[in-house]
């Protein structure tokens, strides 16, 4: 896991504790500025920005066991359509409550996340992550197979959610959908920047530095790593419940390699292990994506590519990373491991 | 004097054109579609119809003109599918809705209609279930059971008693096994047995095995169109099941135009029945086919999801003309309830009780034409077919 360790930033142990609480609260507040920003100046893509709020749900989940476990994972939509599936057929069978929805696609994501870690953490480096891909692969052919509870290659339709306490119905215009998902992920936001910065994270981030030494000091690998895939698990499963909630339908796409790759490859735009990465990460790539989709719905691809190929050689530790230099170079090197 | 004469008629439509057009509005039609990736070919299709249809009849409704607006969707996506139908209604303020190559993403974006007060014309996707979701949409495609049942007389009658089905182990491969099985027997004939593949199956020759060991007089088969087609027939000539008389039987999606020249000779003798051919002969066909190759550039690529594209425009602009250039959905879509015309196809029918097509399936074996190219012949026609698929479930 070279290719991680060479993307870590270990800020927050040197930096006073107060200053890194500031930071984090600004941080949160720019984040919901840019949700309410989005919400007033693109009042006609809602749609899409729900669908990017689903979506980075799903790569903060990533960022989790890559970023801050250094578990490298092809994987992860196996959790997003867990979470997506479980709300889907929940509601299908008379749940129309949406915080339940979310409650329920998040214990099954968690489900699944602790299924995959006892699977993947059993191998390593590379095999670890050729198990991710025989996972996904062998979830999306199950969700294929049971075509009577899941549709199959329909895809699970006919979900009526009901309104959101009883007040708010989720509608074309999606103003509901996108004021809930984005609550959703300020709050998952916040609990997750709690979760990394506890002891629980620290020795999380040991793990992924050395986990012989962690293991010589006496600390359990495994359990600790099970733990955040669990964590990640649910964090995943509730972007799926909020994907299926505002787009009432799941598909067979939301776990499937494609997906897979797709968060692997946000995160690595945005960077790794800091949260915010996988948040631009993710708001760049679809947000670009749609652009140049709309621009020339025949030949965006390749401009895509090229983003890619730009990002990756002109920001190797990611847009984050690039921003971070930018905005503080000085106290990088201040830095350090603890 | 031809000339000016032509010049003239064009000016005074201009100028007409004109003055009706400063009151009349833009009516803007969305098109969903697999415009890049592997699906593009399809995609490229729907845009072709969609041109020569507007090549032919022009670009505007009794004044009010057309504006089409494209959005990839390069696979089946449901979520993206909704977000894109949703912000085509809420954005670019589309009063119609095109297209559609996938089921899930139909039915994805169905239940969105009746807020949208938007009707939608799928081009393609060709599950029965999917006139069921929503009052507001129409369909000029064909689904699996519409264009499969025919052939389950086709085979009894050709001596086959016993048959065989192979099928993708997917939706619309399941759909097409479960509609011939029950043409079949209802003609008096008995499946022996049913053989399911993985979509990703290269190695066709074991399953051939089994198709001779099972003692059948005839195959049924059904694979998407593509590469995995060709294997198949390939494997089909390659194990002597061709020589052994063993009969082939499947919907016209195996022998797609576009997929003909790679198949080349291994497909010739091949039967299949679909409800269009490129090679079908009617002055509407000959035009429609003359516009569209133009349209896709190089015309061997011409298929089936062209005449979806092109007759789904012709629904268009009947809704736009009862509606008379306002959003108003339900107006649209009972004008076309029951609307009868000749498609390339041959004659269809709206049928006003589904909304989904009714339309003569043809029997077709593959033949080699004077010209030295591969081409669906014509060998017999079932006229009027309704969907049967929405009646058995």
């Amino acid at each position: 896991m070279q290719f991680v360790a060479q993307t870590e930033r270990m800020t927050a142990a040197p930096v006073a504790g107060r200053r890194r609480w500031s930071r984090d609260a600004v941080g949160v507040i720019l984040i919901v500025a840019a949700g309410v920003a989005g919400y007033f100046l693109f009042p006609d893509s809602l749609a899409l920005l729900t669908r990017i709020i689903a979506v980075a749900l799903l790569v903060l989940s990533l960022d989790l066991i890559v970023g801050y476990c250094g578990v490298a994972s092809l994987g992860q939509a196996t959790l997003f359509g867990a979470g997506a599936y479980a709300a889907g057929i929940a509601c299908v069978n008379g749940v129309t409550e949406p915080l339940t929805l979310i409650a329920i696609g998040a214990v099954a994501g968690a489900a699944a996340g602790l299924v995959m870690g006892a699977i993947m953490l059993r191998a390593h480096g590379l095999a670890q992550l050729v198990l991710s891909i025989a996972i996904v692969q062998l979830a999306h052919e199950a969700a294929n197979k049971a075509s009577a509870y899941t549709g199959g290659s329909d895809g699970l339709a006919g979900l009526f959610v009901g309104p959101l306490f009883g007040v708010f119905e989720f509608d074309l215009w999606g103003q509901t959908a996108y004021l809930f998902g984005l609550s959703l992920l300020v709050a998952v936001f916040i609990i997750l920047k709690f979760v990394v910065s506890s002891p629980f994270g620290m020795l999380c981030r040991g793990i992924k530095e050395d986990p012989i030494r962690i293991r010589a000091m006496g600390a359990f690998v495994f359990p600790v790593l099970l733990k955040m895939f669990v964590i990640s698990g649910a964090v995943a499963g509730t972007g799926g419940a909020l994907a299926a909630i505002s787009t009432q339908v799941v598909g067979l796409d939301s776990v499937s390699f494609e997906l897979s790759a797709n968060a692997l490859v946000m995160l690595v735009l945005g960077g790794l292990g800091t949260l915010y990465g996988a948040l631009i990460g993710t708001v760049i790539f679809m947000g670009f994506e749609h652009v140049v989709s709309a621009i020339n719905p025949f030949h965006w691809m390749t401009m895509v590519g090229a983003l890619l190929i730009a990002v990756v050689l002109a920001a190797p530790g990611g847009l984050s990373d690039l921003l971070d230099q930018i905005s503080a170079g000085k106290k990088r090197n201040s830095g350090g491991r603890p | 004097m031809k000339a000016t004469k032509t010049l003239l008629g064009v000016a005074i439509g201009a100028l007409l054109m004109g003055s009706v057009s400063a009151m009349a509005e833009t009516v803007k039609v969305g098109i969903i579609g697999p415009f890049s990736g592997p699906f593009a070919l399809q995609g490229k299709n729907f845009q072709a119809g969609v041109e020569a249809y507007m090549a032919l009849n022009g670009k505007s409704v009794e004044g009010n003109d057309i504006e089409v607006i494209y959005r990839d969707l390069p696979t089946a996506n449901p979520a993206q599918a909704r977000a894109l139908a949703q912000e085509l209604v809420v954005k670019d303020k589309v009063q119609y809705l095109g297209g559609v190559y996938f089921t899930p993403d139909a039915m994805a974006i169905t239940p969105l209609l009746k807020q949208a007060n938007t009707p939608l014309v799928i081009f393609n996707a060709a599950t029965s279930a999917i006139m069921n979701t929503s009052p507001l949409v129409a369909r000029t495609s064909f689904t699996t059971a519409q264009t499969t049942t025919p052939l389950g007389q086709v085979a009894f009658d050709d001596g086959v008693k016993m048959a065989i089905t192979v099928v993708s182990d997917y939706g619309p491969g399941i759909d097409a096994e479960n509609a011939f099985k029950k043409a079949f027997e209802a003609a008096g004939g008995e499946v022996v047995e049913t053989i399911r593949m993985p979509m990703n199956t290269t190695d066709f020759s074991p399953i051939m095995q089994r198709v001779k060991d099972s003692g059948a007089g005839g195959l049924f088969a059904f694979l998407p169109s593509g590469p995995p087609t060709l294997g198949f027939v390939k494997a089909y000539n390659e194990t002597g099941l061709k020589q052994g008389n063993i009969k082939f039987f499947a919907p016209g999606d195996l022998t797609q135009e576009s997929d003909l020249p790679a198949l080349g000779e291994a497909a010739e003798g091949l039967r299949t029945s679909f409800h269009y051919s490129v090679s079908h002969d009617s002055p509407e066909n000959t035009k429609f086919v003359e516009a569209a190759g133009k349209a896709i550039g190089n015309p061997e690529q011409l298929s089936f999801p062209a005449v979806g594209a092109y007759d789904g425009m012709h629904l268009i602009y009947k809704m736009i003309e009862a509606a008379d250039g306002k959003q108003d959905a339900q107006k649209a879509i009972d004008a076309v309830k029951g609307l009868s015309w000749t498609s390339p196809r041959g004659p269809v029918t709206i049928d006003p009780e589904t909304r989904h097509i009714t339309q003569n399936i043809y029997l077709r074996e593959v033949a080699k034409g004077p010209d030295g190219k591969y081409y669906n012949k014509k060998i017999k026609t079932f006229p009027n077919q309704k969907d049967p698929g929405l009646a058995t479930q």
